[in-house]
C-alpha cells in the first residue's frame, strides 16, 4: 500500500466519523495547550524573578551584620561577646580587595520627609554615590549623590519620582529644600521611575549621603553593604575576601553575613524549575488520559468495523497493512491535536502577556517538543493493541455475521 | 488449476465436533462455470472460504495454479488472494463511506498499484459494468443490485484467477438477482473461472457444472 493511500484512507476513516475525531482531537489538544500554558507560565515566573534579580544590579554581593547559619558551637556565647556592628571602616577596608570592583555602604530608616506645606513618611537610605552604578539606578533629572569621602557629608538628597510629585506637585523640586527630620537638604537629583522590585520601590526613596544618614537615624552600624565583584568569574573571590577582611577587623570573628546574589538566583531558578517542571507533568497526565480515550476509540472502531476489517483481508490485506492502518490514523489524530494544542496553547500565553505585560510567559523549548511528542507517542502506544486485535481478526467470522 | 485433495474442516461448537468439510476432493479448471448448492449447513461456505484462502483447512492438500498454497503463511496468503481470488458476498460488503469508484479500487490499493494505473482500470471496469454515472456515489445511494455491481467489479479489479460468490443474488429480488447474474456470467464468457453458491434452482441450471453437498460432502457433481 503506498504511503498516500495509506493517507487518504485514514482521512476518509476520520471524515467518516466527525464527532468521534472532534473529541479526540479535542482531548489531546487540550494535553497539549495544558502542557504549553503551564510551563509558559512557570517560565515566565522564573525569567520575571531572574530579570528582578538582575535589575538588583550584577554581580552583586550582599554583606550583612550577625551570622546567620548556624555553624559549629558558639564561640560568642562562650567568649562573651555580642555580634559586632558593621560599620563604615569595615565597609572602606573592603577597597583592598582585587575582586571588588566598587562598594556601598547603605543605611536605611524611615523619616518624615516635608517641603512646603506638605509631609511625607518614605523610607530613608543613607549611602555613598557608587550606590547608582552597583544598584541600576537612573536619574532622571539632576545629579546623584556627589562623590567624596563618606565620613562627611553635604546637605544633599537624590529623591524617587513620587516623592518629587507627592511633596512637589507641579512645582520644580530639583534645587528646592526638603527636611527630614530637623535637617534640611537641597534635591540635586531625581531618580527616573523604575517601579517596583523585589519589593522595594525605587520611586518612594529618599537617598541621602552615609554620614547625614548617621547622624539622622543617629547610629555608626551599617544595614548592608552592597559589593559588586569585578565580574562574575570573580564573585567568589569577592565573598571570600569580604569574609577574610571583615573576619581580620572583627579580632577573627566571623560575625557576618555574605549572600551573593547569584547564590539566592540559583536558589530561586532551582525550585521555579522544579515547580514548572512538576506542573509540566501533572498537565501531561491529562496527555495520557487523552491516550487512553484513543485506545478506547480505537477499541470500539475495531469492533464496529469488523466487517470492513474482514473485507480488507478478504480483499488481500495483510496484517502489517490493518495494522499499519490504525497506527496512521492514530498518528494523523495526534499530530492534529498536538498541532491543535501548540495554537491553543499559544494563544493561551498571548493572553496571559495581555494580562500580565510585565511577565515574560514564554513556553520552554523543549515543552513546545516534548508535549507533542507525548501526544504522539501515547497515541501510538494505546494503539498498539486495539491495531494488534484488528490485525488477528478472524475475516470468516467477521464477514458471516451481518 | 484448483485441486483440493482430502480438504477437511472441522470446527468446535460448545465443546462438540462439527464436520463442516470431510475429506472434499475437487478439481476445478481454468474457465469454469461451477454452481455449489445444499441445504443450509451442508458446508458450502466453508469450502468457499477455503477456496478463497480466507480458512484453512485442518487436513488436505490445496493447489492452486500448480502452486501448494496450504501451508503459507498469513501474510503470504494474503497476497495470493489479491492476487488470484475475486470474492463476492451477498451483503455486498461495500466499505459505507467510500464511493462505488473508491470501493472497485480498493483491491488495487491494497496492492500498491500507482494511482494512474488504476485510474485507467478503474474507467475500464466502470464501463464494463455499467457504472459510470456511479463512480462518485455512496453505497447507501445505491440499490441493491448496483451495489452487487460494484462489488463485482471490485472483485475483478486485480485480474483474478477465480471468481467466488456466496449468494451473490441472496439479498435481491429476482430481477435484480438475474441482472447481477448474466454480469457474473460474462465474467465467464470473457474467460474467467466462477463459482457460485447458490440456493436457486434456476441459477443452478444455468451453470456448466453443478455440485450438490450434503453434510460436509460432496454428494453430487454433474457437468453440461
Ligand atoms: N466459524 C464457525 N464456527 C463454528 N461452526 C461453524 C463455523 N462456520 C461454519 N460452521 C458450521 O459448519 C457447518 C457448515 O457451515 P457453512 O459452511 O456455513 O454451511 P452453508 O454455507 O452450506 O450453509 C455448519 O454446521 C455451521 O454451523
Ligand atoms: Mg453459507
Amino acid at each position: 500500500m503506498r504511503f498516500a493511500d495509506l493517507l487518504n484512507f485514514a482521512w476518509q476513516v476520520l471524515r467518516g466519523s466527525v464527532s468521534r475525531t472532534l473529541l479526540i482531537l479535542l482531548a489531546m489538544g487540550i494535553g497539549v495547550a495544558a502542557v504549553v500554558v503551564v510551563t509558559a507560565l512557570g517560565e515566565g515566573a522564573r525569567l520575571y524573578v531572574a530579570n528582578q534579580f538582575g535589575s538588583l544590579g550584577s554581580n552583586l554581593v550582599i554583606v550583612l551584620p550577625g551570622r546567620s547559619e548556624t555553624s559549629g558551637a558558639m564561640p560568642g556565647v562562650l567568649i562573651g561577646k555580642t555580634p559586632r556592628d558593621l560599620t563604615l571602616e569595615d565597609a572602606l577596608a573592603l577597597g583592598r580587595s582585587h575582586a571588588i570592583r566598587r562598594f556601598a555602604p547603605l543605611i536605611i530608616g524611615a523619616g518624615d520627609v516635608r517641603a512646603g506645606g506638605r509631609s511625607r513618611e518614605t523610607p530613608v537610605l543613607g549611602s555613598t554615590s557608587e550606590l547608582m552604578d552597583i544598584r541600576h539606578m537612573e536619574v532622571a533629572q539632576g545629579l546623584f549623590l556627589p562623590q567624596g569621602d563618606p565620613r562627611h557629608s553635604q546637605p544633599v538628597c537624590v529623591i524617587g519620582a513620587k516623592v518629587a510629585s507627592e511633596l512637589f506637585g507641579s512645582r520644580t523640586a530639583l534645587g528646592d529644600w526638603v527636611r527630614i527630620g530637623e535637617r534640611r537638604f537641597r534635591v540635586i537629583g531625581i531618580l527616573a521611575a523604575q517601579g517596583q522590585s523585589l519589593g522595594f520601590n525605587t520611586d518612594e526613596i529618599v537617598i541621602v549621603p552615609l554620614a547625614a544618614a548617621q547622624a539622622l537615624f543617629n547610629t555608626e552600624s551599617l544595614f548592608r553593604i552592597l559589593v559588586e565583584a569585578k565580574s562574575r568569574e570573580q564573585i567568589a573571590a569577592a565573598k571570600a575576601d569580604v569574609e577574610e577582611i571583615v573576619r581580620l577587623r572583627h579580632e577573627g570573628e566571623r560575625d557576618v553575613t555574605v549572600i551573593t546574589q547569584d547564590a539566592v538566583l540559583a536558589t530561586f531558578d532551582r525550585i521555579l524549575r522544579a515547580l514548572t517542571l512538576t506542573v509540566a507533568s501533572i498537565a501531561a497526565i491529562s496527555l495520557a488520559v487523552a491516550g487512553i480515550l484513543i485506545m478506547n476509540v480505537m477499541l470500539i472502531a475495531v469492533t464496529q468495523r469488523r466487517r470492513e476489517i474482514g473485507l480488507l483481508k478478504a480483499l488481500g490485506a495483510t496484517g502489517g497493512q490493518i495494522r499499519l492502518a490504525f497506527f496512521t490514523e492514530a498518528m494523523m489524530l495526534a499530530l492534529g491535536g498536538a498541532a491543535a494544542g501548540l495554537v491553543v496553547g499559544e494563544l493561551g500565553r498571548s493572553l496571559a502577556v495581555q494580562l500580565y505585560p510585565t511577565i515574560p510567559f514564554q513556553a520552554p523549548w523543549w515543552a513546545l517538543i516534548a508535549a507533542p511528542l507525548t501526544a504522539i507517542a501515547t497515541a501510538v502506544l494505546f494503539t498498539v493493541a486495539p491495531a494488534r486485535r484488528a490485525a488477528r481478526l478472524d475475516p470468516v467470522q467477521a464477514l458471516s455475521r451481518r | 488449476m484448483i485441486r483440493l485433495t482430502g480438504i477437511a474442516r472441522t470446527f468446535l461448537v460448545g465443546g462438540e465436533e462439527v464436520h463442516a468439510l470431510k475429506a472434499v476432493d475437487l478439481a476445478i479448471a481454468h474457465g469454469e462455470y461451477l454452481s455449489i448448492m445444499g441445504p443450509s449447513g451442508s458446508g458450502k461456505s466453508t469450502l468457499l472460504n477455503i477456496i478463497g484462502l480466507l480458512d484453512r483447512p485442518d487436513a488436505g492438500s490445496y493447489e492452486l495454479d500448480a502452486r501448494n498454497v496450504t501451508a503459507l503463511s498469513d501474510d503470504e496468503l494474503a497476497r495470493v488472494r489479491r492476487e488470484k481470488i475475486g470474492f463476492v458476498f451477498q451483503f455486498f460488503h461495500l466499505v459505507p463511506r467510500l464511493t462505488a469508484g473508491q470501493n472497485i479500487e480498493l483491491p488495487m490499493v491494497l496492492a500498491g498499484i500507482d494511482p494512474a494505473e488504476r485510474r485507467t482500470r478503474l474507467t475500464r471496469l466502470l464501463a464494463e459494468y455499467g457504472l459510470e454515472e456511479r463512480a462518485g456515489h455512496r453505497p447507501d445511494q445505491l440499490s441493491g443490485g448496483q451495489c452487487q455491481r460494484v462489488a463485482i467489479a471490485r472483485a475483478m479489479s486485480m485480474g483474478p484467477t477465480v471468481i467466488l460468490a456466496d449468494e451473490p443474488t441472496g439479498n435481491l429480488d429476482r430481477h435484480t438477482g438475474q441482472e447481477v447474474l448474466s454480469v457474473l456470467e460474462r465474467v465467464h464468457h470473457n474467460g474467467g473461472t466462477v463459482v457460485i453458491v447458490t440456493h436457486d434452482p434456476e441459477i443452478g441450471a444455468r451453470s456448466h457444472r453443478r455440485l450438490r453437498m450434503l453434510d460436509g460432502a460432496v454428494v453430487a457433481d454433474e457437468k453440461g
